[in-house]
């Protein structure tokens, strides 16, 4: 297989909050069309590894390369309207928008040829959310609300996409439904990089893991050889045992 | 318009457009009943001049409910833009001849600029530091306007060269031209919150007031749009001080720039409702009758404080039963019965 040029540099970026090295000393690289599982347990860096890597915050240290330029210093809705796109965590809709102007939004700012209402259209369509096009987020269900995430994520420009746990909290049906609308995106050309916790769901869609403990990357490769990592296994199995947070 | 895709779906229940039309219908009776106010048999200068004072009150909420009501940027200081409209217009009318329809313009531009310096310097900061560098701009305008007095006038405030009733300048005897120019503006200033409401610009705001990042990771300039929309709120706000200079042919700097006035600003999309195009009028006319009901209470009855009083029961109320305003409340209303929940804020 011929390796694809890296669509995504991340090199040496440290991140400290106040005395807590949230990142410290990661590299790893992402290509076109892949899709790479980001795993860790809880507190290891994962969702602020997403918010340096789309410019929500900066990082202490380190570089960030998208399409071979360098972005590092580039403001996030740049990056944003560049292609290098990402959900959140915790569901953030516009409350008070409608589901199509949800979407609206960021298509207005980042459909860069076309019609940024047919785009709007079609990213609903491809996530199954038409019929919700004119309820407000507080009106429709969680899926459909993460649903929603990930359509104003796609619209217009999009090359990287950046899933912060948009599976947690649905059922294995509406999961599935989400994975498999998630791989069609892929199918099309789309670059991912899913955060999950659920394994066996990860394990079925990435082509590759990458995993993150104490804000260090301990293992990067085919999801079969990391499973089978002791160092993996050794940091599972030592968060098992910490209270939950 | 530009924010509703046409996505073949039914229309939701809770908003039939029959409801919209009736909404129509009611506001055109409302402006045509305004506008011909002068003829009736009953109006006379004291009624007119009542609802010139409460049209002018309302444009003033319309101007805050802008960035503070759709952009989600408190303004607590809003009387900077307030004063710079009323002593501006003035000053170059007394000092410089310049007609109040040409001052208007560049007093506007004046209050744009100094919106703009404020918002560079606090937007990339909390929220906080953008309320209490108005608070503290405010002030400084306001010693400034007492300072000055060679320019303006100081403790004693700025008189209007008064002409008699001559329209080049915007100067009349009688309130009825106040009653259609305040229309107008409040009438202008009502469609440029229905276009923030569902124009491009206005779901990229609204979206920042929801949720900054958010609104950043859908590639929107958040700084850029915030910055925007003070400006215009602050222009229209400037606007509306011209017309108040106009109107009264004088002005101080405790009216222009302090506090109190600050909060006047504030409470017409308040207890109208936040971030809606209604909201304002509504609550400004609400004031109106307030503040005449207790003037007649104070006055002919001799009891003192009877207005504070009334503004505060009003206000606990609309805190305590509708802290989204009256319509955001009438709108709640409507969707619960209608078994849809409220959306978390904003609408028409
Ligand atoms: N803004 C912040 N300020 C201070 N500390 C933070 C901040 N954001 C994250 N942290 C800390 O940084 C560490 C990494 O957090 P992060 O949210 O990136 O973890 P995660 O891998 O996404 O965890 P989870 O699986 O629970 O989502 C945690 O200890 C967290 O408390
Ligand atoms: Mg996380």
């Amino acid at each position: 297989m011929a390796r694809n040029p890296a669509v995504l540099e991340v090199t040496s970026v440290h991140r400290k909050f106040g005395g807590l090295q949230a990142l410290s000393d990661v590299s790893f690289a992402v290509e076109q069309q892949e899709v790479v599982g980001l795993i860790g347990p809880n507190g290891a860096g994962k969702s602020t590894l997403f918010e340096v890597i789309s410019g929500n915050i900066p990082p202490s240290s380190g570089a960030i390369a998208f399409h071979g330029d360098d972005v590092t210093r580039m403001a996030a809705f740049r990056r944003r309207r560049s292609g290098l796109c990402r959900t959140f965590q915790k569901i953030r809709l516009f409350g008070a928008l409608t589901v199509a102007q949800n979407v609206a939004v960021a298509a207005q700012q980042c459909v860069v040829d076309g019609n940024w209402r047919d785009e709007v259209a079609s990213a609903l369509a491809k996530l199954r959310l038409t019929a919700q096009a004119d309820r407000y987020p507080s009106e429709i269900t969680l899926p459909d609300r993460k649903k929603v995430e990930i359509a104003r994520a796609i619209v217009g420009r999009c090359r990287v996409l950046m899933l912060d746990e948009c599976l947690s909290g649905l059922t294995r049906d509406e999961a599935d439904e989400v994975v498999q609308e998630i791989l069609g995106l892929n199918r099309q050309g789309l670059t991912i990089i899913v955060v999950e916790h659920v394994m066996p769901v990860v394990m079925a869609m990435a082509q590759r893991l990458v995993v993150l403990q104490h804000g260090c990357v301990i293992a990067d490769g085919p999801p079969k050889e990391v499973a089978a990592n002791p160092v993996v296994i050794e940091a599972y199995l030592g968060a098992r045992h910490r209270p939950a947070p | 318009m530009a924010g509703t895709i046409d996505s073949g779906a039914p229309v939701p229940a809770g908003l039939p457009g029959r409801a919209e039309f009736r909404q129509l219908g009611y506001g055109v009776a409302l402006v045509a009943l305004v506008a011909c106010l002068p003829l009736l048999p009953f109006a006379n200068s004291y009624l007119i001049g009542i609802v010139v004072r409460a049209l002018i009150f309302i444009a003033l909420g319309q101007a805050w409910n802008v960035i503070a009501g759709i952009g989600g940027q408190l303004s607590l200081g809003h009387g900077v833009f307030f004063g710079l409209g009323a002593y501006g217009t003035g000053l170059l009318f007394n000092d410089f001849g310049i007609t109040p329809w040409v001052g208007a313009w560049l007093a506007a531009a004046l209050a744009g600029a100094v919106a703009v310096v404020i918002g560079a310097i606090t937007f990339r900061l909390r929220g906080i530091y953008f309320a209490l560098a108005t608070v503290v701009i405010s002030l400084a305008f306001e010693k400034l306007a007492r300072f000055y007095f060679a320019l303006t006038g100081g403790d004693t405030g700025l008189a209007v060269n008064f002409r008699g009733t001559a329209p080049a300048v915007m100067q009349w005897r009688e309130p009825e031209a106040f009653l259609w120019i305040s229309l107008a503006v409040v009438l202008a200033f009502y469609a440029v919150t229905r276009w923030l409401l569902r124009g491009n610009f206005g779901l990229a705001l609204q979206a920042v007031r929801d949720d900054e990042e958010a609104a950043t990771s859908a590639g929107v300039n958040v700084y850029r749009t915030k910055l925007l929309a003070l400006l215009l709120s602050a222009a229209m706000t400037a606007l509306a001080g011209t017309l108040h200079l106009q109107f009264y042919l004088s002005i101080d700097p405790g009216t222009a720039f302090g506090l109190s006035q600050a909060i006047q600003i504030q409470l017409p999309a308040l207890i109208g409702g936040l971030g809606t195009a209604g909201g304002p009028i509504i609550g400004g006319a609400i004031m109106i009758l307030l503040s005449e009901g207790t003037n007649v209470a104070s006055s002919r009855l001799g009891l003192d404080g009877v207005d504070v009083l009334a503004y505060g029961i009003v206000l606990l109320l609309i805190v305590l039963k509708a802290p989204v305003g009256i319509l955001g409340y009438i709108k709640s209303k409507r969707l619960q019965r209608s078994g849809r929940a409220a959306p978390a804020g904003g609408g028409d």
